[in-house]
């Protein structure tokens, strides 16, 4: 879908370079004009948001301004690799490189990446008057420093979402069987203890009928991390357990002793809640990632879930990969108690906001004709297309863009719930490391899933060996 | 050689060929299917056809320079490899050389290493070594022509040398007593006998060039990158584009088997030269 | 007799290009593995630390268990490599119809790079919706499923091994075949040696070389295989597949953790070479001795 519409927008994109820009025209232009004959590199992963700068932006914006734009996409290991390589060796390859939220902090603190609001500031001549770091929406706090100044220029964002089968809960057979068999209305969950009852009527509801239905999605994977992010950033956080339970003002400490959350009682409710959830849904969670998930979801198999908003779209509108369209109701993820009271008082949150900015690296060599790239995709006026194009917001002009607005509707209000409930959702944690975290304590949630080890030992497990790990990287003295 | 039942080895070899060709049969199937019929309940048999991911895959010039790019590379490094090997090989067969033997061991250590942790050291040879002015070997052809010398020499030194300590050393003998220079010895006497080994070690190498992809992710990135890095462009977080990369994976195919069949023929060749050793 | 400054030079362009791209690397990654060095450690600068590294592997638990995974690993795929491919090199030394044909069929999954096949495996293998468990559950009743079965997935990782690399295996071995001279097997046939006896006293010896080359590329391959396991399990499920190769990749990727990552290079390298120098002279040694006898 995505080169297909990349291609068709490429030629759209042309268009509205030539018809509404005139007035701006003269900035591209002039602006250029110094850098021409410039070559800018980027590196980034070929997610559709991706593809659409590198099929659509580079060519407009070398149209623009004679600098051309070439965007290597990649996969996201090989992504992060390279760009490291480059800015450890300061070898310089890269102008742009892709930063994903959970990175971000890392850069920041080895002083990778470039102060973008200083540098517009410092050199009035190479700000475009269609860019605006003010329109950014809340997701752009996340590339800020302490004093606000913005290091990335945010170019996708998503939610991860309950989605439920819009099909499933209307059926009036289906609604009046869970109503004699629950007492309650079939209605998407609120907390927990509804998701668990609706999971498992419809996982016997698919039994009992010879359907391939099960009641939920679970991005298990026993080899994979995926398993790990659902539990720490999707699960986790709706028990109120917040940053993957390391507590960094804490001397990072991940186990309740020492004052981290990670093996609280808490977290151990959570863990139990969810492989419960592993137990009832359709037999390739094990092996699901979020590939799977996603899949598992379109193909009808699961009545609900939990899937990256990435992937809500495609799940909802593009028949050639779903066969859910149309049927597909966005909710926020089910809570405790008390959980909703934190989101909104800025104390937790409900569930994980993900995404991504195009960072320039201090070692670059063409910091100035970067600078005019980035202002380019951050421009209001090119975000419509772009949304629509790989659904992604970013910019708050890209609500009221009508194209957007006819989307929202396709995707039963994703959009609206990005702009109006965004706020409740948080990006990983502000952590200097991230990986490294994960990966020493990753081996011994597999051992959980496969049931070598028993949920509370294994947490209890997991919180030692993430304090270890710490130890060993130097944060936790 | 003994008169077989020519039936029977037809046989096995359909059978064998269904378990090798299965994978494959599915790779194909992958790529003529929607997305949204992978997840389904699977049939063996395919019941439509969708073109779709072709037309993609074959519209897309990038893709083809990779595809360019992966020819030049594999066939440049398994020439150059087989060449430098059967020097190499010939040397360590005929001369006398002192310390030859852990030279030849030497060599196969090589290509013991894992890749991940040498990345770094080859980055930072590519691109602060070897630079001339604005030019570096970071992202060229030639840098990965030379590169995949570490896997590919020692295995085609490795193969190639029983090949060339099977052939008789009086052959040789006995030409340079007629006055042959090494050089003619080398064409005309070594080189027929060793063509089996040649091509193995051909068809072998160019195999591992054409299919490497960490060293080649990480060492090219625009002008230089390869088939099988392209593909894994299409391994993402936000998912799998499986028919795409099945798709091109079929593609890359082609290239491969002509010219697997072109270096398959001296193979057999080989068969006619152990009566003519008489 | 020929001066060996002919055969130095025949042998010069082959050792300059592995002193420059084999011995530098790794005089970098053994400098490297002397040190701590995380680029997003709280000190993201390389520490010396002289041997820590290499203590710490000592009572690393993941590195011990992926050194047992990854040899178990490379015992079962090689082995029947070896064996299956020199069967299968025989059965092309027979003249039958369609040679050709099927020779070119045999060697289809060389061509077909590591991460494409790692990704039809995992399709083919998905629980439930996978062609290959939904017909066993169909014929069978038999329910694989490689998130949660240990012993299936390690057997499905050798398998894959086996359809990928045994066409290498039947090809090497092949050239080694053609090229035996005749005389020694119509020898032992006039002597009126059986098959068996002609395997063991003739081709074996003659193909040793060979054999020894074979099993030595395929085992150091198996020993630092990636990609296809990684697309296959991810190295899962819980640490079963994760051979040393994936187990590298996911310390020096991931982690960054560069010294360590390195350290860990350094001895697998090293356990590598042991492995194959002992093959070397055990069966070095043998043909050695069989000569004097």
């Amino acid at each position: 879908m995505k080169h297909e519409l990349g291609m068709s927008l490429a030629a759209l994109a042309v268009g509205l370079m030539t018809s509404v820009m005139p007035a701006k025209a003269d900035f591209w232009s002039d602006a250029g004009a110094k850098y021409k004959g410039v070559t800018l590199h980027g590196v980034t992963e070929s997610t559709p948001p991706s593809n659409y700068i590198k099929d659509v932006l580079a060519p407009a914006f070398e149209k623009a301004t004679g600098i051309k734009v070439e965007i290597e996409t990649t996969s996201w290991d090989q992504m992060y690799d390279k760009a490291i390589k480059d800015m450890e060796a300061k070898t310089g390859i890269y102008d742009m490189v892709y930063i994903e939220q959970d990175i971000i902090y890392a850069y920041l603190a080895r002083d990778f990446l470039v102060d973008i609001t200083k540098s517009l500031k410092d050199d009035p001549s190479l700000k475009a008057p269609d860019y605006d770091e003010t329109h950014f929406t809340t997701f752009a706090n996340y590339f800020k420093n302490a004093d606000g100044d913005l290091f990335g220029i945010p170019m996708e964002a998503f939610i991860k979402l309950y989605l439920y089968r819009t099909d499933l809960f209307n059926d009036p057979a289906i609604k009046e069987a869970f109503k004699k068999e629950t007492g309650k209305d079939l209605v998407p969950a609120k907390t927990h203890e509804e998701y668990t009852q609706i999971a498992e009527f419809f996982t016997k509801w698919g039994k009992d009928h010879s359907l391939e239905l099960w009641g939920t999605t679970a991005q298990a994977s026993t080899g994979h991390p995926a398993s790990w992010y659902e539990f720490f950033e999707s699960v986790a956080p709706t028990f109120g357990v917040y940053n993957w339970g390391i507590d960094a003002s804490k001397n990072y400490s991940a186990s309740v002793a020492n004052g981290g959350t990670m093996n609280s009682d808490k977290a151990k409710a959570a863990l139990k809640y969810w492989l419960h959830l592993r137990d009832i849904a359709p037999p390739e969670s094990p092996a699901s990632t979020w590939t799977e998930v996603a899949t598992t979801f379109a193909a009808g198999r699961a009545a609900q879930g939990l899937v990256y908003g990435e992937n809500a779209a495609w799940i909802a509108a593009d028949a050639e990969k779903s066969k859910v369209v149309g049927n597909v109701g966005v909710a926020l993820p089910p809570l405790e108690p008390g959980v909703m009271e934190d989101a909104e008082a800025g104390k937790g949150y409900i569930g994980y906001y993900d995404g991504g900015a195009f960072g320039l690296p201090i070692t670059s060599k063409n910091k100035e004709a970067s600078l005019l790239f980035l202002q380019y995709i951050g421009q209001d006026s090119v975000q419509g297309d772009w949304a629509v194009a790989a659904p992604r917001i970013t910019n708050t002009a890209t609500y009221d863009d009508p194209k957007v607005i006819e989307m929202d509707k396709k995707l039963n209000g994703y959009y609206t719930m990005l702009k109006n409930d965004g706020k409740l959702f948080a990006g990983a944690p502000p952590y200097p490391f991230h990986a490294q975290v994960r990966e020493a304590t990753a081996p011994i949630f597999y051992k959980i899933l496969l049931g070598e080890v028993s949920p509370d030992d294994g947490l209890d497990q997991m919180a030692a060996a993430a304090e270890a790990e710490l130890t060993n990287l130097g944060y936790r003295k | 050689m003994r008169a077989n039942r020519p039936i029977l080895s037809i046989l096995l070899w359909t059978l064998l060929s269904l378990v090798t060709l299965f994978p494959i049969y599915w790779l194909f199937v992958i790529s003529v299917k929607p997305a949204v019929e992978l997840f389904t309940t699977p049939s063996v048999l395919l019941e439509t056809v969708y073109w779709k991911n072709y037309v993609k895959v074959l519209g897309d010039d990038t893709l083809r320079r990779y595809m360019f790019n992966s020819i030049i590379i594999s066939t440049g490094n398994a020439v150059l490899v087989t060449v430098l090997a059967f020097m190499a090989c010939y040397a360590l067969s005929r001369f006398d050389l002192p310390g030859k033997e852990n030279i030849f061991f030497w060599t196969i250590t090589n290509r013991m290493a894992p890749a991940a942790v040498f990345l770094l050291p080859f980055f930072l040879l590519f691109t602060q070594v070897f630079v001339i002015g604005e030019w570096k070997l970071y992202d060229t052809r030639t840098g990965m022509i030379l590169l995949y010398c570490t896997f590919n020499l020692p295995f085609a030194i490795w193969t190639l040398r029983p090949t060339i300590d099977a052939i008789p050393k009086e052959l040789d003998e006995a030409a340079t007593v007629d006055g042959a220079t090494t050089w003619q010895v080398i064409r005309e006497v070594i080189f027929p006998l060793a063509r089996p080994g040649l091509a193995v070690t051909l068809i072998l190498t160019w195999v591992f060039a054409w299919n490497e992809f960490l060293l080649a992710a990480t060492l090219t990135s625009f002008n230089a990158r390869t088939i099988t890095t392209g593909l894994s462009e299409y391994v993402t977080t936000t998912g799998t584009e499986w028919g795409t990369m099945a798709s091109i994976a079929i593609i890359t195919l082609i290239p491969a088997l002509l010219i697997f069949s072109v270096v398959q023929r001296h193979i057999v060749a080989g068969l006619t030269f152990g009566a003519v050793k008489e | 007799m020929r001066s060996n400054r002919v055969g130095w030079l025949l042998l010069a362009p082959t050792i300059a290009i592995l002193g420059i791209f084999g011995i530098v690397p790794f005089l970098y990654v053994l400098y490297v593995a002397l040190h701590q060095w995380n680029p997003f450690g709280a000190n993201p600068y390389m520490v010396y630390n002289g041997a820590n590294n290499f203590r710490r592997l000592v009572f690393d638990n993941e590195f011990l268990t992926s050194i047992a995974f990854t040899l178990k690993f490379a015992f079962f795929a090689v082995l029947s490599e070896v064996i299956l491919g020199y069967f299968l090199a025989q059965l092309f030394m027979r003249e039958f119809p369609g040679r050709g044909l099927f020779r070119t069929i045999h060697t289809l999954p060389l061509i077909v790079a590591p991460i494409v096949v790692g990704s039809v495996w995992r399709l083919m293998m998905t629980p439930s919706i996978g062609i290959i468990p939904y017909l066993l559950k169909s014929w069978f009743g038999y329910d694989l499923n490689i998130g949660r079965d240990a012993t299936m997935a390690f057997a499905l990782t050798v398998i894959m091994d086996i359809w990928h690399w045994t066409p290498l295996v039947t090809l090497t071995l092949l050239a080694a075949l053609v090229s035996l001279p005749k005389e020694p097997f119509e020898q032992a046939q006039i002597d009126g040696a059986n098959r068996w006896q002609i395997f063991w006293h003739v081709t074996l010896p003659m193909i040793r070389p060979a054999i020894l080359a074979t099993v030595f590329i395929r085992l150091m391959d198996a020993l630092r295989t990636v990609d296809e396991v990684w697309m296959l399990t991810g190295g899962g499920p819980g640490a079963a597949t994760r051979y040393l190769g994936l187990h590298i990749w996911k310390i020096v990727f991931p982690k960054t953790d560069y010294g360590y990552g390195s350290a860990t290079s350094v001895i697998v390298l090293y356990l590598t070479l042991v492995m194959c120098w002992l093959l070397y002279v055990a069966l070095v040694a043998r043909r050695g001795q069989k000569r004097a006898s």
